[in-house]
């Protein structure tokens, strides 16, 4: 299965290559509001995802007969200030989570201290949850603040 | 507007859209996962960081698929710059470089304060731009709209901020 893994991986980050969402000047053009590009690209994304969740919970098993079980994410303020914090970073970088992976593929070399920068944060976060937990109402250690 | 990869001309929108839609159903019809980029980082985190958040079920139990997921998007970059011209390293940053105009030195040192915002800011949102932006909203998930409302919120007051106020 990690090839399968591997190749959706891979078609992903083709897509975010060559549509302008891994492009520092497309996302510069978006938070300006000059470009529509990342706009259509979200939007028609979720619209096109959005019917096909629904049908597949509708049929409500996998592909291989596994039941289909799809966790939603809890609701907490780390939504809104993770969420801001984010922002702000994916406006400086020009790249979200996704693209910082597929920036450094190209060969952008800046792109590399956006990707140590990514994983010190994230185990900056990981090592403070317990002191983050009460301010931001994060669910319990066990469950973290939801997958995505 | 060309891209800054080799000046090529980008995708139509609709079909990029459409093509990230294909993968995330695949990813939910094939395995029941959830499409979403920024847990990845700490299953990477888990490999060399033993803090108890990191040994949690939901991260020990998604190495398999988590981990090559990441490792295709470097490899989906990568190709796509092979197959668009030729893979070379390079320090072009687009309007960075005209508007802004740092060598490499500010440019790492940039980067890496955006890096740490963008790691700990997704986790601590619980999603990024997949896991909340379209996976989420595509599920009609309210912690999903309030999410990326307010990353997509903060990203134009920042850009606005730099290339409007600033420079």
């Amino acid at each position: 299965m990690a090839v399968f893994y591997l190749v959706l991986g891979t078609v992903f980050g083709f897509i975010l290559s060559r549509s302008g969402a891994a492009d520092y000047n497309y996302i510069q053009g978006m938070f300006l509001f000059e470009e529509f590009q990342l706009y259509g690209i979200i939007g028609t994304a979720v619209a096109l995802t959005a019917p096909g969740i629904w049908l597949l919970k509708r049929y409500g098993k996998t592909l291989t007969g596994r039941p289909l079980v799809i966790e939603r994410k809890a609701g907490h303020r780390g939504n809104v200030y993770g969420g801001i914090l984010f922002g702000v970073g994916w406006s400086i970088t020009g790249m979200c989570p996704g693209p910082v992976l597929v920036n450094v593929g190209e060969g952008k070399l800046y792109a590399l201290a956006a990707l140590a920068g990514v994983l010190v944060g994230a185990a900056i976060f990981g090592c403070s949850y317990r002191v983050l937990a009460r301010p931001f109402r994060l669910p319990p250690l066990a469950v973290g603040t939801g997958e995505g | 507007m060309p891209l800054i990869l080799h000046d090529l001309e980008p995708l139509h929108w609709a079909v990029a859209g459409a093509g990230i839609a294909l993968v995330t159903l695949a990813l939910l019809a094939v395995t029941s996962h959830r499409l979403g980029v920024s847990t990845g980082f700490e299953n990477v985190c888990a490999l060399v960081v033993k803090a108890p958040y990191f040994g949690r079920d939901a991260i020990r139990g998604s190495n398999g698929w988590r981990l090559p997921l990441l490792g295709g998007l470097v490899l989906g970059g990568f190709l796509s710059a092979v197959l668009g011209g030729g893979w070379e390293p390079t320090w072009a940053l687009g309007m960075f470089d005209t508007e802004i105009g740092w060598g490499p030195a500010g440019k790492l040192a940039w980067m890496f304060v955006g890096g740490l915002l963008i790691g700990f800011g997704t986790r601590l949102a619980g999603g990024c731009t997949s896991g909340h932006g379209i996976f989420g909203l595509s599920n009609l998930e309210l912690p999903s709209l309030v999410s990326t409302v307010s990353f997509m919120a903060a990203g134009a007051v920042t850009t606005n901020l730099i290339y409007r106020v600033l420079v």
